[in-house]
């Protein structure tokens, strides 16, 4: 693991910003991380957190599962999220949650209340980017743990292992979107309908520990890219990115750590 | 809870392979989102049966599908390619491919039987479960 990269051949080294999991944020990140998502649900226009929702689902469909695309796909969209937060809170970074590890929705996403207001990460408002709301749309959205009983609940730390094991991207790759599905189907409401999943701010802590799962896999195995067809692929994003842009986490500026500690240097 | 149990499949002696993939092809992912338990030579079984390698439970695949259509009328449809020149992304409605590996719970059988059926139990929050795991056909893969 590194902490700097280098953008483009012989530029200066640029400092790498890191994901943390979202139960070892300081208070003023989880702080900084909320504004964020806050100011974006302010926006109705493309800088604003429905606009990337509806990347998703409803309305643009752009999404990509159950193929080779999943994981570049989704590493892409995360990409645009983060920076368009960044734009509104210098810094900030999606946190992921540990879902091979956690048995239960982290209180910074389940928590009513958060800084004196309605947790912005519990609950959210539906508004479908540039497009009239019609009747049996959701409005807001809602979670229901274990809506379908018969769907086994995390932490699926066996559905993790299984999934590291693979030794070739194929596999991998459908073995995460797997355990990806039945997360999402496990947390049921919003998050258990591909079309309205990423209206739900925890869509992206869910996917962020997906993300770091093919990050870890990726460091393990070293030029276990996707199939050589794909990699000059576009993906569906705005702006549009090929699949061998998201193959390297560095290259797009950030890093999966489980602790951040910087102290003053000596000039 | 739907209950679908397939033909017998053909299985080779336990010998001649080191994995086994079911695979279930053209599974659709239009309607509610579920989840299936596969159970191996076990067509009685039901939502009570325990999922334990005694009774040939093989384990479960969750599909986080699409549910409803919230477009407009033929939103949901899935179109031809309209020219030989069409090059937009496929439909994201397109059935796909679901793999369960059961190199363990095939290998538990008892060998020299040569066949296999596979009962698969699926289950959606709806309760319209009659219609519930929709896919094309199954096919047992075993790999040397």
């Amino acid at each position: 693991m590194t902490i700097t990269a280098r953008p483009t051949a012989n530029a200066a080294p640029a400092r790498l910003n890191v994901r943390k999991n979202i139960d070892s944020l300081s208070a003023q990140e989880l702080s900084d991380f909320r504004q964020a998502i806050k100011q974006a649900l302010g926006f109705n226009d493309k800088r604003g957190f429905d606009y990337f929702a509806g990347w998703h689902g409803v309305p643009f469909g752009w999404c990509q599962h159950h193929d080779p695309l999943f994981l570049p796909w989704h590493r892409a969209y995360l990409y645009w999220l983060e920076l368009a937060l960044q734009s509104e809170v210098p810094g900030v970074t999606l946190p992921w949650w540990d879902w091979s590890t956690a048995a239960s929705i982290p209180d910074a996403y389940s928590a009513a209340q958060a800084d004196g207001a309605e947790n912005v990460l519990a609950k959210a408002p539906i508004k479908v980017f540039n497009t009239a709301q019609k009747p049996g749309w959701p409005t807001e959205t809602s979670r229901a743990p274990g809506e379908v009983p018969q769907v086994p609940g995390p932490p699926y730390q066996k559905e993790w292992a299984y999934a590291m094991q693979a030794d070739n991207y194929t596999d991998f790759n459908q073995r995460l979107w797997n355990v990806h599905d039945t997360l999402h189907v496990w947390v049921g409401g919003t998050m258990g309908q591909v079309d309205w999943s990423a209206y739900d701010p925890i869509f992206f802590a869910h996917h962020a520990n997906v993300d770091r799962a093919w990050r870890i896999w990726q460091t393990a195995h070293p030029g276990a890219n996707p199939p050589a067809d794909i990699l000059d692929q576009s993906l569906q994003t705005d702006p549009a990115i090929k699949v061998s842009q998201t193959l390297d986490v560095n290259q797009l500026g950030y890093e999966y750590a489980g602790t951040q500690s910087t102290v003053p240097g000596s000039a | 809870m739907q209950r679908w149990t397939s033909h017998a499949l053909a299985v080779p002696p336990r010998s001649s392979w080191q994995r086994a993939d079911l695979e279930f092809e053209g599974v659709e992912h239009d309607g509610a989102s579920f989840v299936m338990h596969v159970f191996l030579n076990n067509p009685d079984a039901d939502e009570a049966t325990p999922r334990t390698p005694e009774q040939r439970y093989a384990g479960y695949l969750t599909v986080f599908a699409h549910g409803d259509c919230w477009g407009d009328v033929g939103h949901c449809d899935i179109p031809e390619p309209v020219s030989a020149f069409d090059r937009r992304p496929p439909h994201p409605l397109i059935p796909f491919n679901a793999t369960l590996e059961i190199t363990e719970p095939l290998g538990d059988l008892p060998d020299g039987t040569g066949e296999v059926t596979v009962t698969a139990l699926a289950f959606n929050k709806n309760g319209d479960e009659a219609d519930v795991l929709r896919f094309k056909q199954l096919t047992l893969l075993t790999y040397a």
